[in-house]
């Protein structure tokens, strides 16, 4: 039983299983590229077999990168990442601990990298190769001889760990951003403001903390006039009151206050009605108004409302308007523009609705997210370039120098990249024949 | 007649088809004396594409929509031309070896003859729209490339280990001239290692630049899961080097799997598959 469980630690901390679960996530990864992601189940219903549709349902391939399996094989990942790290560092930690100094002239003389120079005058080598090795460390060994070693790039064995380590932060911040933060839209009218945004998945209501405002939105077009150049939109935080910020966000250039970032992602364009309204004492009144919206006509308890608008119909605006006085509708009625048309609630309040002009306005549509986790997850990506350059690109080099009777001995070792050290090895063999030969 | 990027750039495809030629002249039929003109022929293409490349900027200045010449399919093909002849000339350099011109300066010919001639291919340049319209674009799109284009010379490095590891191919002289196994071995896994660098990069590049964006780093649009995939791929080969008994072969298979990848990556998905990067696709 218990070689049962020791065999089973020891395939979760193989690399057999690491390379296992990566063909595994490469191949299902490719699931949710072919499978459009996140619509509702009728859009696979219509587009899908019974048969297939029902494995799209039963493994959740419409959310397929959320979905139970695929969750479980990046804990899976993550096991054997944390295992191959443990099982691993004991022996790590004696290769740094290990002092390069801890040799003899035996040892030295196995290594299969060396070099042999005579010694032809009296002068002070000890010092000298010292000075051309640099950092070095040396001992003096009871037969009068000396070993002088050097060493660099032992911060190689360390970055498989950061690597390694540096893909569990990136899914440590992956998972606080999702606990800790929200995202959702947030449509703007200009002029408009709002406190709150709504989560675009469950449509309900998240608080923001402070009050945001669109003041003006413009897009801009090239010169064809159809591809959109810039869209703009001027913003203004109001918290407690108080409008502390006002800027101005486009594409790629986002407004972060508390934590919070504002993202220009979409616009819409908003009709604005201009209507004069005429009562029975030829007493005039012009309102501005937009589709859906309603609004109260003055010295009267009367609202009037927009129920549609048509921007073109053969050519002309319309707009469909109804007034009540709080319990009764008038039916609503179409108005052209330029045109008007009588409304009346009982004799004695009867109107002429004149549809004067008809303006744009723009809405702007704002991505509003709140990612406390981000920063872990950039830190994580610098820490995976860093491990990489550490791991593949700083070798452990080693280097014994051994003088010993009138003969000084270079042996030298590294851990990756051979080809490279050797012509450095021979560059260091020419500067310390130089000084025998001086 | 004017000197535009166009003629330039057109240009640029038949010197790379001829220094194609030349490479495999040299290696098929041992015309030695071939081999100097065929690095000279693949480095007047790379002076004229590099000249070609800094045209079309300026012209995309000139008429008012300036922007680095990496944002659509037809310049991203002419870049990635670009990296594969600059980092296959540095092979050629450090191993003085002219047999994997044979397998790696095609791809670059390839590459520029589908940009120039396929009617897929819109080759003017266009305004940017407002989400490419960020620093991050150079960034992106250069790292990106320059993994692509290692993985390109690391899967023609992968061919001919494999060929030269084939028994019944050892007594064929094509394959004899190939660099010694262990060189391509060497060879083969630091071409992946340098690509991957260079695709982990990318990947980063192109999640700050959608967090700036968008909002999200990573919200798996195809484009984004493929290009993971591919990473998972060549993941996948550097760690076989720790498996016991997987050797070489298998690293070669990883580096040609891994290429076909990339290719998805970048034009199936395009095409295939529908994303954020689907202006990529004209």
């Amino acid at each position: 039983m218990k070689k049962n469980k020791d065999s089973v630690i020891d395939y979760l901390c193989s690399v057999k299983l690491a390379i296992f679960l990566l063909i595994v996530l490469s191949v299902t990864s490719v699931f949710g590229t072919l499978i459009p992601q996140g619509e509702p189940l009728n859009f696979y219903q219509e587009r899908f077999n019974p048969t297939f549709f029902n494995l799209i349902k039963l493994f959740r391939l419409y959310d397929a990168y959320n979905s139970w399996w695929f969750l479980t094989i990046l804990n899976l990942f993550s096991v054997n990442l944390i295992c191959c790290t443990l099982k691993r560092l004991p022996l790590t930690i004696k290769l740094l601990k290990k002092n390069i100094l801890d040799t003899d002239a035996e040892k030295i003389s196995r290594i299969s990298m060396k070099k042999t120079i005579d010694i032809t005058n009296n002068n002070d080598y000890s010092s000298k190769i010292k000075g051309i090795l640099g950092n070095t460390k040396s001992k003096k060994l009871d037969d009068g001889s000396e070993i002088i070693t050097s060493e660099r790039g032992k911060i190689n064995y360390l970055g498989v760990y950061i690597l390694h380590s540096s893909i569990l932060i990136i899914f440590l911040g992956g998972i606080l951003g999702a606990i800790l933060g929200f995202k959702g839209n947030l449509m703007l009218l200009e002029g408009e403001k709002s406190s709150r945004i709504i989560n675009p998945r469950t449509s309900e209501e998240i608080p923001l903390g402070f009050e945001v405002r669109c003041d003006k939105f413009a897009v801009e077009f090239y010169d064809d006039g159809r591809m959109p150049k810039e869209f703009r939109s001027d913003l203004a935080i109001i918290d407690n009151n108080l409008e502390v910020l006002k800027t101005q966000i486009i594409v790629n250039k986002p407004l972060t206050y508390k934590g919070i970032t504002f993202y220009q992602a979409s616009y819409q364009s908003v009709p604005e009605i201009s209507i004069e309204i005429e009562k029975k004492n030829n007493k005039k009144e012009t309102l501005k108004l937009s589709a859906f919206d309603t609004i109260n006509i003055p010295e009267t308890s009367l609202s009037l409302g927009i129920l549609q608008f048509l921007p073109d119909v053969h050519g002309v605006p319309a707009a469909r308007i109804w007034i009540s006085d709080g319990k009764n509708f008038t039916d609503a009625q179409w108005v052209i523009k330029g045109k008007s048309k009588v409304f009346g609630i009982g004799t004695e309040q009867e109107f002429k609705i004149y549809l004067s002009e008809v303006t744009e306005k723009f809405m702007t549509g704002l991505q509003v997210k709140k990612d406390p986790g981000v920063w872990i997850v950039w830190l994580g990506c610098a820490g995976l370039i860093f491990g990489f350059i550490v791991v593949f690109w700083i070798p452990h080099r080693r280097l014994w120098v051994l003088i010993k009777d009138n003969k000084i001995l270079i042996a030298g070792q590294t851990n990756k990249n051979q080809f490279q050290f050797e012509r450095d090895f021979d560059m260091i063999c020419k500067k310390i024949e130089e000084t025998a030969k001086v | 007649m004017d000197i535009n990027s166009s003629l330039l750039l057109s240009l640029t495809t038949f010197v790379y088809l001829g220094a194609a030629f030349f490479y495999l002249l040299v290696w098929v039929f041992r015309l030695e004396k071939l081999g100097i003109a065929a690095t000279l022929t693949a480095t007047l293409g790379l002076f004229l594409q590099t000249t070609g490349i800094i045209l079309r900027w300026i012209e995309s200045y000139k008429i008012g929509i300036g922007h680095a010449p990496l944002s659509n399919l037809y310049e991203s093909l002419v870049f990635f031309s670009w990296i594969t002849i600059l980092v296959y000339l540095f092979i050629e350099y450090r191993l003085k070896n002219r047999v994997i011109g044979a397998f790696s300066t095609p791809f670059a010919s390839l590459a520029m003859a589908y940009a120039s001639f396929s009617p897929n291919v819109e080759d003017t340049i266009k305004p940017l729209i407002p989400a490419l319209k960020s620093n991050w674009l150079i960034a992106h799109v250069v790292t990106c490339f320059i993994g692509y284009a290692s993985f390109a010379v690391a899967c023609g490095v992968g061919i001919m280990y494999l060929l030269k590891k084939n028994e019944s191919f050892k007594s064929s002289y094509l394959i004899n001239s190939f660099p010694e196994i262990k060189a391509l071995e060497d060879l083969n896994y630091q071409t992946i290692i340098f690509g991957f660098l260079w695709l982990s990069i990318g990947i980063i590049t192109g999640a700050i630049w959608a967090n700036e964006a968008w909002g999200t780093y990573w919200s798996w649009d195809p484009k984004e899961t493929w290009s993971l995939i591919t990473w998972f791929i060549y993941a996948t080969a550097l760690h076989v080097r720790f498996a016991k008994g997987w050797g070489g072969s298998k690293i070669a298979y990883f580096s040609i799997i891994g290429f076909f990848s990339v290719l998805f990556t970048y034009f199936g998905v395009n095409f295939l598959l529908s994303g954020l990067h689907s202006y990529g696709a004209k």
